[in-house]
């Protein structure tokens, strides 16, 4: 009995004595060792994704002829129209950088896209990171924006060699600006995750809404990003508005709750936007390039 | 051994036993008085203590030009604020490094610490507002620019950290987030030109600068003038108040007054429009009720009543013709490029609405939205800025008079409408001769000729055979000496409250009783010769010279302008009676205004298309004991049928050449031009 409760007292001190020990351990030890946990866990979520996909490919190959040739049909059909828009987008876009160029506009064109399959929801905080399966190797940079079709999905906040880690426009820490359906002429307001516990629906808060606006009546009220911070293409949808867009106490500004696209319900796939030339932002975030430039020497 | 019991009937007994039910009693009734009849007051004592209403200040109302452009309204201020505990460390290492370059300049010397210090903080922050502007700055954001490494602070030092509201922040309000940007979007500030620009830098500060640091971004609102300096001195301004309006909704059962009070400071108008209809502009405050923890912060909301913004409020004025005035009165610059002080007004004959009212310099309410810097106001100060010439300014009408004394000859018989006097080089009035400004002088010269040439001779002829009274009466006739701008029906702090505050109250319609009341010594002939061509002793405004085009227009001789638009009702011009002229009369005066457009002195500034009616004027001036001219012109138009009346002053300076038609005849030009383009 002596025996076990001296055994009890040593594991507690032993505990006590790493903590402490963590504690003051060098933060760069720190980090690096939440680096090599990542990469050490990279190769294991990897398999996981990899698996997935291939029981849904023998999942696919078990269809019957008949559904493979219906789905066939109606793949047709659905690319007969998508050329048909391709053709109407590609005048857009000769249109579009004809205006740029004229108006002296950066081009949205200066990102590169990668797409990347989403391997893990970080479990600490359901809605609010995911994993994807693209890496530093892949040429993926913190802060580059994530995207599903049309629809913001996150940030990219930490990049492993293979793996990166999102920041969903839930997150706490995602902020960024927007502008509202039916504001004209369009004014900024400022979009942030809302920290909630991983059961609750995942909501963010739009907020510095000017006091005279109004929600177009009987419609779903669209959040679009602006494309005014160097990060985000304009026009992208961040959410939509939930509920009634309400006075702050002093009545000078307004605030809403911004619930995010469906899509991030089911999302196993998404686009990373790569600025082809780092933002000031993204320099000042990288001590090394940052320290480049003379002025802040 | 037993001891005697006292018996239960003794005196004392029963004194104890009063003594006590008597104490009883007094409590009980004590108890009763506290419970029953004390008990609301004590309750609401308890409230109080337990209690805290909020007041919050609402938005103040927008105001609006004649078509809904808005002159004033409020937007959403974003400002960077820099948590200087949280850079402390980073502080004290700035501080280590300059102690031991210090120590390493000159061992010997002991350093100033405090010097030390003040600039580690200094060159800390601004490190953080390179960062800052190295993220939001145009100049930064394409990556050919980022590999030329600009340098943003060396390049602008307004862009540094301010030292006087360093130390101001220190001193006062050390335990507040510094504000290291006071204003990140405001068109024309350091950081920004436009508002695109603006909107820009906004963006790029919360998506690309690093969050959760010890520099933020905060917003609130702000008064805002998006037209900048735009009828400044009309609109005015605001300045901080604890005076909240009140909000009596919902709070009939509660003494707020008593309760504990946590008032956020609000926004009051200082000057213009701003302040006079301030009553309206202010809108309602909002309170909530809160019951308060023993450690004072605020724990569950009881009840609340909105704010609710300021009534809008629009005005009569134009901001196209706004603009034209404003535009073209800048562009009269003195010898050095700087802009000649002046003022324009336009107004609607029939009416009485002002479309424009400008003057030169001006000042950008924007700047004083926040609080009005003792740098900016000296600035403007310096500059004569605070004055809105058009209502404060007084002048001596120079040769638009010579209108006047042509009505004053008429109507009292010395002269008619086709009678033709000789007019020379001068005319000598006692012992000195009056000068014609044509050298050889101009001939035989009726009222309509006089008109179109501004012949001075003519008017010193009729004017001493009207005499200085009559004279005097005239102008007064024309309400040149009254003071102008409707009283408001507003409650304010000044019971005498006008449409735009402190409009001039000391125009001047000389005669012999005031040159004596003034100790200028008996009335002469040289004196009534002065004001028959509009100089002499005689002060007016431009906004009466205006308003006497105007009246002249309808034939009548007086007009009540207005900064409110025209509401359908039937219009009174306050004390205006018939011109008193017969047609040929009437028509010989606008015949000779018509003139002075098409062959006279207003010819440089003819518009084809939009024939009008014109009189030009230069009077002297002395400025700082040296002669200088003021440029004149007035009129309205069309010619046919009148629907705007005009004035135009522009001060002349010492080295400037300045002449009614060619100075102050392009301003009104303009204005009529852009009438024109809307009407």
């Amino acid at each position: 009995m002596e025996k076990n409760r001296q055994g009890a007292k040593a594991s507690y001190v032993a505990l006590a004595v790493f903590i402490a020990a963590w504690v003051m351990l060098p933060s760069a030890f720190r980090r690096f060792n939440r680096e090599a946990f990542a990469e050490f866990q990279a190769p294991a979520l990897q398999l996981l994704s990899k698996s997935r996909d291939l029981a849904r490919y023998w999942e696919l190959r078990s269809r019957s002829d008949e559904e493979l040739i219906s789905a066939s049909r109606d793949l047709s059909r659905i690319n007969a129209a998508l050329e048909l828009k391709l053709q109407s987008t590609d005048d857009i876009r000769r249109e579009n950088a004809r205006l740029r160029e004229m108006l002296r506009y950066p081009s949205s064109s200066e990102y590169l896209t990668v797409v990347a399959r989403v391997i893990s929801r970080d479990t600490s905080s359901w809605w609010q990171r995911i994993i994807i399966r693209k890496g530093r190797n892949d040429g993926i940079r913190p802060g580059a924006p994530v995207v599903f079709g049309n629809h913001v999905i996150g940030r990219v906040s930490i990049v492993h060699q293979n793996v990166s880690e999102v920041d969903l426009i839930t997150s706490p820490s995602f902020r960024c600006t927007a502008f509202l359906d039916g504001d004209v002429p369009p004014r900024i307001v400022h979009v942030g995750g809302m920290a909630g516990n991983s059961l609750s629906a995942p909501r963010a808060k739009i907020t510095v809404i000017p006091n005279d606006y109004s929600p177009p009546a009987g419609e779903v009220t669209k959040v679009v990003t602006t494309g005014l911070g160097g990060v985000f293409p304009a026009g992208l949808i961040i959410g939509t508005i939930e509920g009634d867009v309400l006075p702050t106490p002093e009545a000078r500004l307004k605030e809403a709750t911004m619930v995010p696209s469906k899509v991030l319900d089911r999302i196993d796939e998404v686009s990373v936007l790569i600025p082809k030339y780092p933002t000031p932002g993204e320099i000042l975030m990288s001590p090394t390039e940052f320290l480049k430039l003379e002025e802040f020497k | 051994m037993s001891v005697p019991s006292a018996p239960l009937n003794s005196w004392r007994v029963l004194v104890l036993a009063g003594i006590f039910l008597t104490g009883f009693v007094y409590v009980v009734l004590g108890l009763m008085y506290r419970q029953i009849f004390q008990s609301s007051d004590l309750v609401r004592d308890a409230e109080n203590q337990s209690q805290r209403v909020v007041i919050r200040p609402p938005a103040r109302g927008i105001i609006y030009d004649r078509n809904g452009q808005p002159l004033v309204e409020n937007r959403v201020r974003w400002r960077v604020k820099a948590d200087l505990m949280a850079l402390q460390p980073e502080i004290r290492k700035e501080y280590l490094k300059l102690l031991s370059q210090s120590k390493q300049e000159s061992y010997f010397d002991k350093p100033d610490y405090d010097k030390l210090q003040e600039n580690a903080r200094v060159n800390v922050l601004n490190r953080w507002l390179s960062k800052i502007w190295f993220v939001v700055d145009d100049n930064y954001q394409t990556n050919k620019a980022r590999t030329n490494k600009v340098y943003p602070l060396r390049d602008n030092p307004e862009r540094q950290v301010n030292m006087d509201s360093l130390r101001k922040h220190l001193r006062e309000s050390r335990a507040l987030k510094f504000i290291l940007i006071s204003d990140l979007a405001f068109p024309g500030s350091p950081a920004s030109r436009t508002t695109e620009e603006g909107d820009r830098a906004i963006a790029r500060f919360i998506e690309q600068f690093p969050s959760g640091g010890p520099i933020t971004l905060e917003s609130d609102m702000v008064r805002s003038y998006p037209n900048g300096s735009l009828a400044a001195h009309i609109l005015g301004y605001v300045r901080d108040t604890d005076e909240l309006p009140p909000n009596t909704e919902g709070s009939d059962d509660l003494s707020l007054a008593s309760l504990q009070r946590l008032k956020y400071t609000g926004k009051k108008g200082a000057a213009g429009i701003e302040e006079t209809m301030d009553p309206v502009l202010r809108g309602r405050s909002g309170w909530e009720l809160w019951n308060k923890t023993s450690s004072g912060y605020n724990k569950e909301l009881i009840r609340s009543s909105p704010a609710a913004q300021g009534t809008p409020v629009t005005l009569s004025l134009d901001i196209n013709i706004q603009k034209a005035a404003e535009e073209s009165l800048s562009n009269i610059r003195d010898s050095v490029g700087r802009p000649l002080p002046g003022a324009a007004v336009m107004m609607n004959v029939n009416t009485g609405e002002i479309l424009a009212m400008a003057s030169q310099p001006s000042f950008n309410p924007n700047r004083l939205a926040d609080r009005v810097t003792n740098k900016y106001y000296d600035e403007v100060d310096a500059n004569g800025g605070w004055l809105n010439r058009a209502t404060q300014g007084l002048y001596a009408p120079g040769s638009t008079f010579k209108v006047i004394t042509a009505i004053a000859g008429m109507r009292n018989h010395k002269v008619d409408w086709d009678d033709v006097l000789d007019c020379g080089p001068f005319y000598r009035v006692g012992n000195r001769n009056f000068p014609e400004h044509e050298p050889v002088g101009f001939g035989p010269v009726d009222v309509e000729k006089m008109l179109a040439i501004s012949c001075n001779v003519w008017n010193y002829r009729v004017g001493l055979s009207v005499g200085p009274e009559l004279l005097a009466l005239e102008a007064r006739r024309f309400g040149l000496d009254r003071p102008l701008l409707k009283n408001l029906n507003f409650t304010t702090n000044r019971p005498f409250t006008t449409e735009i505050p402190y409009p001039a109250t000391r125009m001047v319609v000389p005669d012999p009783d005031y040159k004596s009341r003034i100790g200028g010594g008996a009335w002469n002939q040289g004196d009534t010769a002065n004001t028959s061509i509009g100089q002499g002793f005689l002060l007016t405004t431009p906004l009466h010279m205006a308003c006497f085009a105007a009246s002249l227009s309808r034939g009548e001789t007086r007009t009540t302008p207005t900064l409110f638009p025209y509401t359908g009702e039937k219009v009174v011009h306050e004390g205006t009676q018939p011109i008193g002229l017969n047609r040929q009369q009437l028509e010989a005066i606008r015949s000779g205004m018509y003139r002075c457009v098409e062959e006279g002195t207003a010819k440089s500034v003819k518009i084809p298309g939009l024939p009008y009616m014109a009189k030009t004027g230069t009077a002297e001036y002395f400025k700082t004991g040296v002669k200088a001219h003021l440029a004149w012109i007035i009129g309205y138009a069309p010619a046919d049928r009148p629907v705007v009346a005009f004035a135009v002053l522009v001060e002349g300076q010492l080295d400037t050449s300045t002449w009614g038609g060619k100075t102050a005849g392009p301003v009104a030009q303009e204005m009529l031009k852009a009438w024109a383009d809307i009407r």
